[in-house]
């Protein structure tokens, strides 16, 4: 570690003077190895109001920032200046350091040495460390002008939104209610349970699917938190943490209850639509029930194909059926937001391993309804009427797609990510399958097996010991399906080159062949809008960052929750729906929330009363003029009502007399760190 | 430490945190190199800036300024409009100093707009290595701090 440096110039200054700490990190070399720490840090300790100036291999380390503390505490620190990562990662970590330490959280400055120099400047080293040093310099300029800050507090809402409701909004609903939060859960569909009340078996424990989410269900139900709107999705949004005021609209079911004559109803219905619950693989009537135990359990109309002849009507008790009935607006006062909308399987394209181009071609989510004891064939392993003697269940399939080898989805980008629960769920469906049709022959065309959770590799051992073929192939040359002789026993033919056997080139004859599809996010782009929170490049919603705050999102009191965020399993979904749920009770619990200071201030003794900040001001009752008098004189004062600003800064470039600033990032602080990069600095004589 | 390509001149990014900045750590994270002439700062609302802060910052050094803002993907209602209108007064008084507009441009940066935010980086380059740096002072002492 560098020895110590003591500015000699800023020694025994007056207390209210700013005394600067300087610290440089080395980032284990993802700075150090581009930029020199030591030299910027020397050079530096020069600059007026430095008080030490000190590198160190990791900022964030507990040693790391125990030097800033003790700095703080010994040597009278009042400013903290760093050069680090990205301040997205590490300014809550260094904040809470100067809290510890006694000194206000607002007044450290950081710069993004890593992404913003050294990470783009590999081969200039030299400038690299003149740069940091000017930018550095600019943020010692910053922290001689800043002010200590504090939080904008405000009430909130005690009461949350979760949207979707399948496995993660349950999960995040359940344990909101149970930390005393009120809860409006809203769904799109009709019914709850999302994705996995379509499974017949979820890994890795085997259980049925749905007396599981039929136990979460129950919970659920019987919380007294907890307002459940099925047929219902949010159309608009005002408000921030704390305070959201948010609109929903709900479709009406059509079908007040359950009732005796139901299959009556459904039976005199002439119209026949496939059914989505099944994937496609059956039809129902525009009347229907999603299936049997359902939540809401009562049938619902499909608005889409009822062409509203009142059939069921007549049939139906009076007044239990009513086609007319209009969707209907209403808006929930909620402090925070858990979305929680969930994932689509990977559709893919007209001829993708024989997609729709072979009826013999289904999906994974449609074998998993194959399979269902309540699903179009109660459960026989069938197809067209005849058992499956041959299966082949092709893994990969819209997941770890290659640019130029993979057609690209409408927005031209490829899936290249691994959709990760696939492998497992395929090797679950080969054992299930062994089940129901012992003699049948099962191939795993797989590129790699990636059984990466807790009992997942069982799956893989347990299908290998039950004769299952397993055949890889490599991504560059994927496998094709194509149709058979018309006199040959099975219809299709699968080629494919494995490299367990060295490259070589195999056709199985199959009956049916199964796509391993990976996930999709929802489209939830009007969500996006509404809350203005972001997609990855993956189209899945972004967190704040994958490993500090993993489901937080840009937007404060907007929280993840489950595979709207990527591809999870159950199990994942459910962690991810209950961290959502922690971040958003550790919020709002408290019926207040703070927020970041950055507010518009008015300094008195500037304002001339002239009115141009009110005038520009898009806000509502952010900023007015007030009438004070004084000594006689009655005169008008900007005042600003920090809760209704937002710190957006249109006042402050309209004010004619530079009275208006947004606290912590006021304009002659950037004038300060204009002059600081533009100015030379002697550098530090000991530089090599 | 005056060793850094005064021929080249410096280039400003003044970069929205809900935008550009971010888009900026996105580059960083990808590891795609841009010239160490570029000096990014971070701000809250590119509203906030007035003319003069524009004519000072060219007095004072840079010779190129972009202001990456969130266009209409900000979330501060009336950032936009605002920041466009004042750039627009900021050309007004860039003329009556004979400078050359094209050193100040507004780009709509999102967060991960790598490769818009590396094209809006070359392009500042590109202007510099054909227009050269500013000659300083900008011009008759006075005339710069009359600018509002």
């Amino acid at each position: 570690m560098p020895e110590e440096i003591v500015n000699t110039q800023a020694q025994n200054p007056k207390e209210d003077e700013p005394r600067i700490g300087v610290y440089v990190c080395n980032c284990g070399g993802n700075i150090g190895d581009v930029v020199k720490c030591e030299h910027v840090a020397r050079t530096l300790e020069r600059l007026p109001n430095v008080v030490v100036s000190r590198d160190n291999m990791f900022m964030c380390s507990d040693p790391g920032q125990k030097m800033i503390a003790d700095d703080i505490k010994e040597k009278g620190v009042n400013r903290v200046v760093i050069g680090a990562c990205s301040i997205f990662l590490h300014e809550q970590t260094f904040r809470r350091t100067l809290e510890r330490a006694g000194l206000n959280p607002y007044l450290y400055y950081h710069i993004g040495l890593r992404e913003q120099v050294s990470w783009v400047h590999h081969g200039t080293p030299k400038e690299a460390t003149e740069k940091s040093i000017r930018m550095m310099a600019a943020g010692i300029a910053k922290a001689r002008n800043m002010k200590p800050l504090e939080p904008v507090r405000l009430p909130a809402h005690r009461q949350a939104l979760v949207i979707g409701g399948g496995v993660a909004g349950l999960r995040s609903a359940l344990d909101l209610a149970r930390r005393g939060l009120k809860v409006t859960l809203v769904e799109k569909s009709h019914y709850l349970g999302g994705h996995m009340a379509q499974w017949e078996r979820v890994f890795p424990t085997n259980e049925e699917a749905r007396p599981l989410l039929k136990r979460l269900i129950d919970q659920v139900l019987a919380e007294p938190n907890i307002t459940i709107h099925t047929g219902a999705e949010v159309i608009g949004a005002k408000g921030y943490v704390g305070n959201y005021n948010v609109t929903i609209r709900q479709t009406p079911r059509g079908v007040r209850e359950t009732f005796p004559n139901e299959q009556e109803a459904i039976d005199v219905c002439p119209i026949k639509r496939r059914k989505r619950f099944d994937f496609g693989l059956s039809t129902s009537k525009a009347i229907y029930r999603t299936y049997t135990g359902c939540v809401p359990e009562s049938l619902v109309i499909d608005w889409e194909t009822c062409t509203k002849c009142g059939e069921c009507v007549k049939v139906a008790p009076e007044g239990m059926i009513n086609l007319d009935e209009e969707a209907q607006e209403f808006t929930v006062d909620v402090g925070a937001v858990v979305l929680a909308t969930g994932f689509q399987p990977y559709e893919p394209f007209y001829g993708e391993m024989g997609w729709k181009e072979f009826p013999e071609v289904i999906t994974l989510p449609q074998l998993h309804r194959l399979l269902d004891d309540e699903g179009p064939t109660q459960g026989k392993f069938w197809w067209n009427g005849h058992p499956v003697k041959n299966v082949a269940i092709i893994h990969c399939v819209g997941s770890r797609q290659v640019e130029g080898v993979h057609r690209a989805q409408p927005d031209g980008n490829v899936n290249n990510y691994c959709s990760r629960v696939c492998c497992t769920a395929s090797l679950s469906m080969a054992s299930l399958i062994r089940q129901k049709a012992p003699d049948a022959k099962i191939y795993e065309v797989f590129e790699d097996i990636r059984a990466y959770g807790r009992g997942h590799e069982d799956y893989y051992t347990r299908a290998s010991k039950n004769n299952v073929t397993f055949l890889r192939y490599f991504a560059e040359e994927i496998p094709e399906v194509r149709r058979a002789d018309e006199k040959a026993e099975h219809p299709l033919l699968v080629k494919v080159r494995d490299h367990l056997t060295w490259g070589e080139e195999i056709e199985i004859p199959v009956d049916l062949v199964v796509l391993s599809v990976g996930m999709m996010p929802n489209p939830v782009q009007d969500l996006m809008e509404i809350f203005k929170v972001t997609p990855g490049s993956d189209r899945f919603l972004l967190e704040v960052h994958p490993k500090l705050r993993p489901v937080e999102t840009a937007v404060n009191g907007v929280v993840l929750a489950g595979t709207a965020q990527g591809p999870m399993n159950i199990q994942e979904s459910c962690a991810a729906a209950s961290a959502a749920a922690s971040k958003v009770s550790a919020l709002i619990e408290q019926a207040k929330v703070e927020l970041e200071p950055y507010v518009a201030r008015v300094d008195p003794d500037k304002c001339q009363g002239s009115g141009e900040c009110v005038k520009v001001c898009p806000q509502e009752e952010a900023i007015e003029l007030k009438t004070f008098s004084e000594n006689g004189n009655t005169f008008q004062r900007a005042v600003v009502t920090p809760a209704n600003c937002n710190g957006c800064g249109v006042c402050v470039s309209a004010c004619p007399n530079r009275a208006i600033d947004v606290q912590g990032w006021r304009l002659d602080e950037y004038e300060a760190m204009v002059s600081a990069i533009a100015a030379d600095i002697p550098a530090w004589e000991g530089a090599a | 430490m005056t060793t850094e390509t005064p021929q080249k001149g410096k280039i400003l990014l003044l970069a929205t945190l809900s935008g550009g900045y971010r888009g900026a750590d996105m580059v960083g994270q990808g590891h795609m190199d841009y010239p160490p002439n570029t000096y990014i700062l971070p701000v809250m609302s590119s509203a906030i800036f007035p003319p003069k802060f524009y004519i000072d910052a060219f007095e004072k050094g840079f010779d190129a300024i972009t202001v990456m803002y969130s266009g209409t993907d900000s979330p501060y209602k009336g950032e936009s409009e605002k920041t466009a209108e004042i750039i627009n007064e900021t050309y007004e008084k860039m003329k009556e100093l004979n400078l050359d507009l094209r050193r100040l441009r507004l780009a709509a940066i999102c967060t991960v707009c790598v490769r818009p935010f590396l094209e809006e980086v070359q392009r500042a380059e590109s202007l510099l290595e054909e227009i050269g740096p500013l000659p300083r002072p900008l011009a008759k002492q006075g005339v710069a701090a009359n600018v509002n």
